[in-house]
């Protein structure tokens, strides 16, 4: 087994995680991040994990909500904790490319 | 391009017609004031749960239903993981190992052909927040973060973009009168991707595969596969590949543009949503759905058309929700339903269009429209009077005779009245009789002109008409 990450699996992690690395950095990830991927692969040693999927360590299930309005924020208050907004809208700084989600 | 072979596979993504979001209970709205409608659920503060709303889960049920597919008893949802202003959870929950739905179909018809689109699965998971980008901003609007969403993934089995339009117009269809959504393109409440890849023969591996994003109109789904597979077409043809990529269909180039180089699934590290346990599907719920589902538009089709509503009118009405149901009323009555649709379609659909108004918003009752289909139908209503009335009939509620005797739309149904004149029409006009005689239709034309003439336009045509037929045999 690989002591170490190669450097482009180590980018690769920082661009998901969009943060800037020193090539310091990614000498000591290279380590460390194989370290917390060896101690999780552990987890696959134990029998019968695969069997169901695991949510919570508890077996209610999920109460449904009645579909009825309930009180909102004002669009002054969700403006409050953004650092920047255009009229009502929270500002970023421009974004290439479009969602990733949905 | 007749050299490769397409394959395409669609997803749609689709807002649910209910009252608050998915996981909160802000409002769903569209077209409001930017941040206005939104909790901190919604805006993914720290420490805030989400709850599942129920209406969700229904309107779910009730689309897996009509799209044929098999429920799943028991799901879960996931987290997808992703760093994008859109989402400030960083996450957006979804639905990945168990989709509520899979392995359904939509029957489509293309060039008159028959074939079933299946669908792979459908899912349930939240929108995003809306962003725009304005030069060096972006500007972000919460309200629809957090607005329920289906996602509908077919299989890879159409072959051209015709067919991918039929599926879209059906897909939306079904949806809409299901009350599932209102899928409307223009405001984002349906949005269409179409991944999009071509080889040479049937027996070839599939191509690089290319995803066209967010496609903004069934007409440009059409254009843009039809573009993609140009564009794949002239890079094999020189013999040269590309990697498989994210593209979105640019209106004013009229073409498909480059997004990014396409990240894989496992970057989105998928994991169950450990803050909602996993939802039970029972037998009973899905049963309760089921009652809600109106009939859908194939069934109406089949149903005007057996009660004799000509093609063209059955396409009409079926495009029209609101006449349709009001259509619906009638079917068992006994009425000529032609004639009823006629009406609707034609001058009643010109004074609601003129007015803004909905077929409900008039006063036309079942029985006051009964009553005016018959009185059509036998030609005791002409044309051109009903015309000059029908405003009055939509806003008032008397009966249609009484209005039109107030409004001094006489009509002579009285057998020997009309017999009469047209006896002393005949004795006026031997020619005419002569050559109606001779064959030359025109000149019973003439004759019932002059019965007509005769009665100030008061004699019903129907039974003047057979009447004089009668009286010239």
């Amino acid at each position: 087994m690989e002591k170490k990450l190669t450097k482009e699996e180590v980018l690769h992690v920082a661009e998901l995680a969009r943060i800037a690395v020193t090539d310091e950095e990614i000498k000591k990830y290279q380590v460390e991040l194989k370290k917390l991927l060896d101690d999780v692969e552990k987890i696959n040693e134990v029998e019968g994990y695969d069997d169901e999927i695991l949510i919570a360590p508890w077996s209610n299930h999920t109460d449904l909500r009645e579909d009825a309005e309930g009180e909102m924020l004002e669009p002054k208050q969700v403006l409050e904790n953004a650092p920047r907004h255009s009229g009502n809208y929270i500002q970023v700084p421009v974004v290439i490319g479009e969602s990733e989600g949905a | 391009m007749s050299n490769y072979i397409a394959t395409i596979g669609v997803e749609v993504h689709v807002e649910l017609k209910t009252k608050t979001k998915i996981f909160s209970n802000s409002k769903n709205g569209y077209g409001q004031m930017a941040n206005s409608l939104t909790n901190v659920i919604d805006l993914g503060y720290p420490g805030t749960l989400p709850t599942l709303n129920e209406e969700v889960l229904n309107l779910a049920i009730k689309a897996a239903t009509v799209l044929n597919c098999k429920i799943r008893p028991e799901i879960h949802f996931d987290r997808k993981n992703y760093f994008y202003p859109d989402n400030p959870k960083n996450y957006q929950i979804t639905q990945f190992a168990t989709p509520i739905g899979y392995d359904g179909y939509v029957e489509i018809e293309v060039d008159g052909e028959k074939k079933k689109v299946y669908i792979e699965e459908m899912h349930i998971e939240e929108d995003t927040c809306k962003s725009t980008h304005r030069g060096v901003k972006t500007l972000l609007d919460f309200n629809r973060a957090g607005v329920p969403l289906i996602e509908i993934v077919t299989k890879p089995c159409m072959t051209n973009s015709k067919e991918a339009k039929a599926y879209l117009e059906k897909l939306k269809e079904l949806l809409f009168y299901s009350d599932i959504s209102d899928c409307k393109m223009e405001e984002g409440s349906m949005r269409a991707d179409a991944n999009v890849s071509i080889r040479k023969k049937e027996s070839d591996p599939f191509g690089t595969k290319a995803e066209i994003k967010n496609i903004g109109s069934i007409s440009n789904v059409g254009v843009s596969i039809e573009k993609e597979i140009e564009r794949q077409a002239k890079i094999y043809d020189k013999g040269e590949t590309f990697k498989p990529q994210t593209r979105r269909y640019d209106d004013k180039l009229g073409d498909t543009v480059l997004m990014r180089v396409k990240e894989t699934g496992n970057d989105y590290r998928y994991f169950p949503e450990p803050d909602i346990p996993f939802v039970i599907v029972t037998d009973e719920r899905i049963k309760n759905v089921k009652k809600t589902i109106p009939m859908l538009p194939d069934e109406r089709r089949e149903k005007y058309l057996s009660l004799g509503v000509s093609e063209i009118n059955t396409t009409k009405l079926i495009q029209n929700r609101n006449l349709s149901d009001y259509f619906n009323h009638l079917l068992e009555e006994k009425i000529s339903h032609q004639t009823a649709s006629n009406l609707l379609l034609g001058d009643i659909s010109a004074y609601l269009n003129k007015t803004e108004k909905d077929i409900t918003d008039t006063t036309l009752s079942k029985e006051r429209f009964i009553e005016l289909v018959n009185l059509v139908s036998n030609s005791t209503l002409t044309s051109k009077n009903l015309k000059e009335i029908l405003e009055i009939i939509l806003e008032s509620k008397d009966s249609i005779q009484s209005i039109m005797k107030s409004q001094g739309i006489e009509n002579i149904t009285d057998d020997k009245e009309i017999r009469e004149v047209i006896q002393k029409i005949i004795s006026e006009n031997p020619e005419s009789v002569e050559d109606y005689k001779n064959g030359h239709d025109r000149a019973i034309k003439y004759l019932m002109g002059q019965v007509m003439k005769e009665t100030k336009g008061k004699a019903n045509p129907k039974m003047a008409n057979d009447i004089l037929k009668e009286e010239l045999q």
